[in-house]
């Protein structure tokens, strides 16, 4: 009892010191607790001051709208991953190694290459003949479809290797015997490869919705200047020259985390609801 | 498996083709920008070729800034390895109370962003006057915990334990146990998991930039703000080479070292049975 205690230690004290520190002291500095600038008084001035500006809710909206379809395209494209990986021979092997080899790649570097691939003057616009009156404003365009590809482009290789993993353990045999006994391919899909996959698929997929949600390099790199997600603008207000704005950083800030673990309850729910259905 | 129709296989080989072409296709232009001399619009490929992005990387001084990443990696493996392994040894072999509650404690860094974690501290690091260096590891070591955690419970779920109970019983001493038998059969798993903190540290912007203030200049924040700015396509891309070619090694190393001791394995375990069948037969 007292050894099992000790050895969670080196892990559970920082995380509990970080983590306490980071929400208590937000929530603090969000109320104008523990002002950098001015005179320390409770109110909700600075969420009311980022939401009246109509800054916050754009960037809820435009963070949320990201999120979920870089995840969308990002689990369809690793479930199908993980499916062609299944089948044998060589360019089975080829295709898994190039997603794996796609994981460990930062995503700065994930978005200095997508910028590279989708500006107007980028390879893919080469390739076209398109010039910049032509080429879709992928970069910095209203429908921030870089950001979108970079984040679809990075989880896909990782949501691909969670399921491969899965599947590989659990589908592979049940497969070869249902094809046996006459089975087709998209049965096979359908009854045993993706109900195999689901927990995996929700386990990975909360995992790059959350990341993409939070994450502020891509959207700065891709994106358009106005109006922010979550992160740019938080980061906008954090670092701004007037001090006075800091609690309306952490206001936003602390609604980002709130619907991250939002999303991470309902993921929760949804592994749960599926056990207890199984 | 194989498919087993003319449709199938047509449809599956398209999928393939269609797949690693998704993976590959946005590595293709900074691997052609790394090597431009000078690379005009509209050609599809570079009009003369040689090292310039990475002759005007290295004039930039971007070794420094690899140093510092190289350095901010190491410590959050260093870090968050060890204390991951022993969180993942106390929940799966217990007795722990609060196991439950414990458990979602050590996965809940992977649903706060690093950024709501970063601004949250920052007032509390700076006026403890803890060292950005220090600041930094210590985020990003939290960050991390979750995945040394998750990969090393996998392993322990498998691990069987009578193995010591019988090294244990044919005197090996606590020591021995722990460097003779818990760390090399764990091995690939530790790799596995130092590889994926090492990452954490080596891919982070965020939690960089903040602590450190511009003052610490990882790999990262020198791509970034080279890829922020405008004709910078081969510095760009000749340092996202560099910097995207240290992890993957690393993953080409681990995917070696992870098949290696199934190899090695097999002699000393035929050796161990052996010598078995040799004991209990001088026994009966």
């Amino acid at each position: 009892m007292r050894r099992a205690a000790l050895l969670i230690l080196p892990a559970a004290i920082p995380t509990v010191l970080v983590l306490s520190t980071a929400v208590t002291m937000g929530t603090v500095q969000s109320l104008g607790l523990w002002p950098v600038a001015g005179t320390a008084d409770a109110s909700l001035a600075a969420y009311r001051a980022v939401a009246d500006s109509g800054e916050l809710w754009s960037a809820v909206a435009i963070s949320i709208v990201i999120a979920v379809a870089a995840t969308a395209l990002a689990v369809i494209v690793g479930f199908t991953t993980a499916l062609a990986v299944m089948a044998t021979g060589r360019r089975a092997r080829v295709l898994k190694g190039l997603a794996i080899s796609t994981i460990p790649v930062p995503h700065v570097i994930g978005a200095a290459a997508i910028g590279l691939l989708l500006t107007d003057s980028g390879w893919l616009a080469r390739l076209f003949g398109s010039t910049s009156d032509t080429w879709p404003q992928f970069v910095g365009g209203p429908w921030w479809a870089a950001v979108i590809l970079e984040y679809a482009w990075k989880e896909s290789a990782f949501i691909a290797l969670v399921v491969m993993a899965t599947l590989a353990r659990d589908a592979a045999e049940l497969s070869e015997t249902a094809a046996v006994l006459g089975a087709g391919a998209v049965a096979r899909v359908r009854h045993i490869s993706a109900p195999l996959a689901t927990p995996a698929l929700i386990i990975a997929g909360t995992l790059s919705l959350i990341y993409a949600l939070g994450s502020f390099e891509v959207p700065w790199l891709l994106g358009r200047a106005y109006p922010e997600p979550l992160p740019v603008l938080a980061y906008r207000l954090f670092t701004s020259t007037d001090l006075e704005v800091r609690p309306q950083a952490l206001a936003v800030s602390m609604v980002t985390v709130a619907i991250a673990l939002t999303f991470g309850m309902a993921a929760l729910a949804l592994l749960r609801r599926r056990t207890v259905a199984a | 498996m194989k498919p087993r129709t003319a449709i199938g296989r047509t449809v599956v080989l398209s999928l393939q083709l269609l797949l690693s072409t998704w993976y590959v296709l946005p590595m293709i232009p900074l691997v052609l920008w790394a090597m431009a001399r000078t690379w005009p619009a509209p050609l599809m490929l570079p009009s003369q070729w040689g090292p310039a992005g990475i002759a005007e990387a290295l004039h930039d001084d971007a070794t420094s800034a690899f140093a510092a990443s190289v350095l901010l990696a190491t410590l959050t493996a260093i870090l968050a390895t060890p204390a991951g392994a022993m969180a993942a040894f106390a929940l799966t072999f217990g007795p722990l109370r609060g196991h439950r509650a414990l458990s979602a404690l050590l996965l809940a860094p992977a649903f706060v962003p690093p950024f709501v974690i970063v601004m949250g501290i920052n007032v509390t690091l700076l006026r403890l006057r803890i060292p950005s260096m220090v600041g930094i590891a210590l985020a990003l070591m939290v960050t991390a915990i979750p995945y040394t955690t998750f990969v090393m419970r996998s392993a322990l779920a498998g691990y069987d334990m009578r193995i010591e109970d019988e090294a244990r019983t044919l005197g090996a001493s606590p020591g021995a146990l722990v460097a003779r038998i818990r760390i090399p059969l764990l091995a690939p798993a530790i790799a596995t998991s130092a590889f994926l903190a090492f990452l954490v540290g080596w891919s982070d912007y965020i939690v960089t930039l903040l602590i450190g203030g511009g003052q610490i200049v990882s790999i990262q924040i020198r791509i970034a703000a080279a890829a922020s700015g405008t004709g910078n396509e081969a510095v760009v891309a000749a340092l996202s080479i560099a910097a995207a070619a240290p992890p993957l090694l690393l993953l080409l190393a681990l995917s070696r070292f992870s098949r290696t001791p199934k190899r090695r394995e097999s002699p000393a375990s035929q050796m161990a049975q052996e010598a078995r069948r040799t004991a209990t037969g001088a026994l009966t």
